[in-house]
């Protein structure tokens, strides 16, 4: 009876990396899923200046000796930050240049998925259990190759994947967003996608769904109304669902054993769509706590129990 | 895709984003300050709690507002504290469980925003039936509707009216609400500024007149209603009261009532999971700390001029009056609660007036009786999110994404607890303990802030508080002890109060005890029972929040 840990949405907090590869452990898990979006949204300069190092991080300014800077850099990287020791030079530049700044941040974030990919096989080689991993919208598509050559960490993305006599097909793609980020596409081309994977599943009864996106209206995709400046309405309160039909409708069609999404934060939950139990665990990455979920497959009744956690 | 860079007020960029998802511009504070300003309602809340004032006749009311408004402030901070630390979705419940431990957390939180809030909607309709119908049906000269109103009939009708308002405004969604909030407090803040004026143009001499004029026509008094009002309340026990008299342990007295309407601007804060951006204190808290103070000091200008125009002795006797009727008292000279503003409306000699005033201000009610079980069904919610309540408490409908289960869960208790509250008079303490056990769930938040730097390190030393400490304490810490004391110091006055000043102290009030004892007992057998049934379906409840070791 194979058990299932599912955490997604990290974006670069190393705390919850070291976390979820921990949770095989932790919670007696056969089998690790990260659901996409592991790679940062922000590059902290910390600036070499007069033999000191400045650094700015929640509004307050901090000027530290070389000795402090590593425990600096492990507090910006615990928030989900990229922390780069830079030059004021350096900082203009990449100020000044997006081109550049584009080549830093793609820099930073190969390197930053490579550690935690030798830090997977660090931690898992040997003990039998796997782990997959399937970038998510915010994922640059140069991630996949990274995690393509990792030593025990398998790529998710557009593949149908076996393990226990259930089968899990995945993808980070989603449906359009404000930020035309890298990995969308308009619901019809998102349907194909999905569906390609899907005709190749034999038995669903006995699949899991691993799709970034929730299922549009499904109480998992509620995300807080923004208007066309990005600016949140009514305090934040107000609330829209911004999930994929194409994804809503895959379920609902093929009726899977278990869909698992993220993307939206702040919608964490577990709903049946049908016969299908859909799960968005939910993120507080910033945090450095991992919110994840813990579910026993069972060979015969397909879901024996399910958990959200927040480890 | 590097697009974009964030400054500092230096020249040089602190932070470089990238384009991803979520990064939003941050919500208006003024938004929340709505919310929160609708939570501490100034006219709903405020005035009916105002009306108990004359319980305590050497009671200074003004600086018991005012150092309820300091005091609060703390309180305040705690909880934007708290919001920055930990922002997700359950408030209470999160916070708790997440400090305090699960089982302590869920009895705890669960018994004030579920089974307490059952309360609150026949008090919404007693507020709803005092401020709204009861007034406006005896200005439209239809005392028979307005005497309807105030029987059991009427009130279980209008607490059903309100339980139907609040599943509508839950069914519509929070965003439309939030428009209909916004023309609510614009047009209720004009009726607010008539009633400001008219107490500021006329003197008492006139509304005595006005008084006397309104009695006789809408209720067939005879004479000097206004000085009738007075000798009737001081026959009925009424020592009188004077605004100019000051005492420390009386103002203190009053603290408990002012919390009726006082005490909630970190209502929403069981909402602030779901906004991006929370994790900046100075947004919750900005948003908090202008609701009460604004509430403040609008309630600071209607009681000193309520004093100067009204008389406050005539105030405080027409509070004793009426009140004192509904237990036994000489009848009220007029057979309505004191409402304050339809006696500025009277100012003006045109029922087609006052009855558009009295519409007009009942927009506070209709703006703000929507979320009563907003924050209620968040922490259903997250309870079922974590298996210790059912799956289906946490269902939405898929078309109109109605959570029905919550609904459910919050309506046909409230529904029963209505029909107590209508047919049987003698469970009224029960209703007055509403505040007490709400603030007792404030208390324990307090508490998991006080210990929170010490029992969840990790957290506390990744968040922008940290940085913020007093004498060497966690700053957290030391708000958290001056909330606490503040509310423990209530609570020891609701539950001890050697006079039953407040109608709930334990020894004068065994349905109250009975009551509360129960909700904690079911509470702690939801929680074993759902011990005990998760754990034969292989879920440990207790791991929910045991944090994975990060080396």
């Amino acid at each position: 009876m194979p058990k299932v840990f599912f955490a997604t949405d990290l974006h670069g907090s190393e705390v919850c990396w070291k976390k979820f590869l921990n949770a095989a452990k932790f919670y007696d898990a056969d089998v690790l899923i990260c659901g996409g979006d592991m790679t940062g949204k922000a590059i902290v300069p910390i600036v070499s200046e007069n033999g000191h190092y400045t650094v700015t991080l929640g509004g307050e300014s901090q000027t530290v000796p070389a000795e402090q800077v590593v425990e600096v850099e492990n507090n910006i990287r615990r928030r989900g930050y990229y922390p780069l020791q830079m030059s004021v030079e350096r900082v203009h530049e990449l100020d000044t240049d997006p081109a550049k700044r584009a080549a830093c941040f793609q820099e930073v974030m190969l390197d930053g998925v490579d550690r935690w990919m030798k830090m997977a096989a660090d931690k898992l080689r040997g003990t039998g259990v796997r782990i997959f991993v399937s970038p998510g919208n915010d994922d640059e598509m140069e991630v996949d190759d990274v995690i393509r050559r990792a030593e025990v960490v398998e790529l998710g993305e557009g593949r149908v994947m076996e393990f226990d006599g259930f089968v899990m097909i995945s993808t980070g793609w989603s449906n359009p967003t404000p930020w035309k980020t890298h990995r969308e596409e308009s619901e019809e081309q998102l349907a194909g996608r999905i569906d390609a994977m899907a005709s190749q599943v034999p038995d669903t009864s006995r699949a899991i769904f691993n799709l970034h996106c929730p299922p549009f209206k499904s109480g998992l995709d509620e995300a807080p109304a923004i208007d066309a400046d990005l600016r949140l309405l009514h305090g934040g309160r107000a609330l829209r669902p911004v999930g994929s039909t194409a994804v809503r409708e895959v379920i609902e069609k093929r009726q899977p054993l278990l869909s698992l999404h993220g993307h939206i934060h702040e919608s964490k939950g577990a709903v049946k769509i049908g016969k299908t139990l859909s799960i968005n665990p939910g993120s507080a990455y910033e945090e450095g706590m991992l919110m994840g979920a813990i579910i026993q497959l069972d060979p015969k009744k397909g879901i024996k129990s399910y958990q959200l956690v927040n480890g | 895709m590097a697009d974009t860079t964030m400054g500092t007020a230096a020249a040089r960029p602190a932070l470089f984003l990238r384009n991803a998802t979520g990064l939003v511009k941050a919500w208006s504070t003024f938004d929340a300050f709505v919310y929160s300003f609708w939570s501490v309602n100034l006219i709903t809340l405020g005035l009916y709690g105002m009306s108990f004032v004359y319980t305590v006749p050497d009671g200074q009311a003004l600086a018991a507002i005012l150092v309820f408004g300091v005091l609060t402030t703390f309180l305040v901070i705690t909880y934007a504290m708290l919001v920055s630390v930990m922002p997700r979705t359950g408030g209470d419940y999160a916070w708790q469980s997440r400090v305090l431990g699960g089982s302590l957390g869920f009895v705890l939180s669960i018994t004030g925003w579920w089974f307490t809030l059952f309360l609150w909607a026949p008090i919404y309709a007693n507020i709803l039936v005092v401020q709204f119908f009861s007034p406006l049906a005896y200005t439209l000269g239809s005392s028979g509707v307005a005497t309807w109103f105030a029987s059991s009939n009427g009130i279980f009708v209008s607490c059903l009216i309100v339980l139907a308002f609040v599943s509508v405004v839950v069914t519509m969604g929070m965003e439309t609400y939030a428009r209909i909030q916004k023309v609510c407090f614009w047009i209720g803040l004009v009726g607010l500024a008539v009633v400001i004026v008219l107490l500021l143009v006329n003197d008492q001499s006139s509304f005595q007149s006005a008084f006397n004029r309104e009695s006789s026509s809408l209720f067939g008094t005879s004479g000097n209603a206004y000085q009738a009002t007075i000798d009737t309340a001081t026959k009925g026990g009424f020592g009188g009261s004077s605004f100019g008299t000051f005492a420390i342990g009386p103002m203190l007295l009053l603290l408990p009532w002012l919390a009726f309407y006082l005490l909630w601007p970190n209502w929403g804060a069981t909402l602030y999971g779901e906004v991006r951006g929370a994790k900046d204190i100075r947004k919750p808290f900005w948003s908090m700390f202008w609701g009460l103070w604004v509430t403040v000091a609008l309630v600071a200008v209607v009681v000193l001029l309520m004093v100067r125009t009204f008389g406050w002795n005539f105030y405080q006797a027409a509070n004793s009056l009426y009140w004192g009727s509904l237990f036994g008292g000489p009848a009220p000279v007029i057979p309505t609660w004191p409402y304050p503003v339809m006696f500025a409306g009277w100012l003006v000699n045109s029922h087609l007036f006052q009855a558009v005033l009295i519409i007009v201000m009942g927009l506070w009610f209709f703006g703000w009786a929507g979320t009563l079980f907003l924050s209620s069904t968040r922490v259903i919610f997250a309870a079922a999110f974590d298996r210790v309540l059912p799956a289906w408490a946490a269902n939405i409908s898929a078309k109109r994404r109605v959570p029905y289960g919550s609904l459910v869960l919050m309506i046909v208790p409230s529904i029963v607890v209505s029909a107590i509250y209508a047919y049987k008079p003698t469970f009224t303490s029960v209703f007055l303990d509403a505040t007490a056990v709400l603030a007792l769930t404030f208390f324990a938040t307090c508490v998991a802030a006080i210990i929170l730097p010490w029992r969840r390190k990790d957290l506390y030393d990744a968040s922008p508080i940290a940085q913020y400490k007093l004498g060497g304490l966690p700053a957290i810490s030391i708000v958290g002890a001056i909330s606490g004391i503040f509310l423990l110091f209530m609570l020891y006055e609701w539950f001890f109060n050697s006079s039953n000043l407040y109608g709930t102290s334990f020894q004068a009030t065994t349905n109250s005890v009975i009551y509360f004892a129960a909700t904690y007992v079911v509470a702690i057998a939801i929680y074993v029972a759902a011990r005990v049934v998760r754990g034969r379906q292989g879920i440990d409840l207790r791991r929910i929040h045991h944090e994975i070791p990060v080396e």
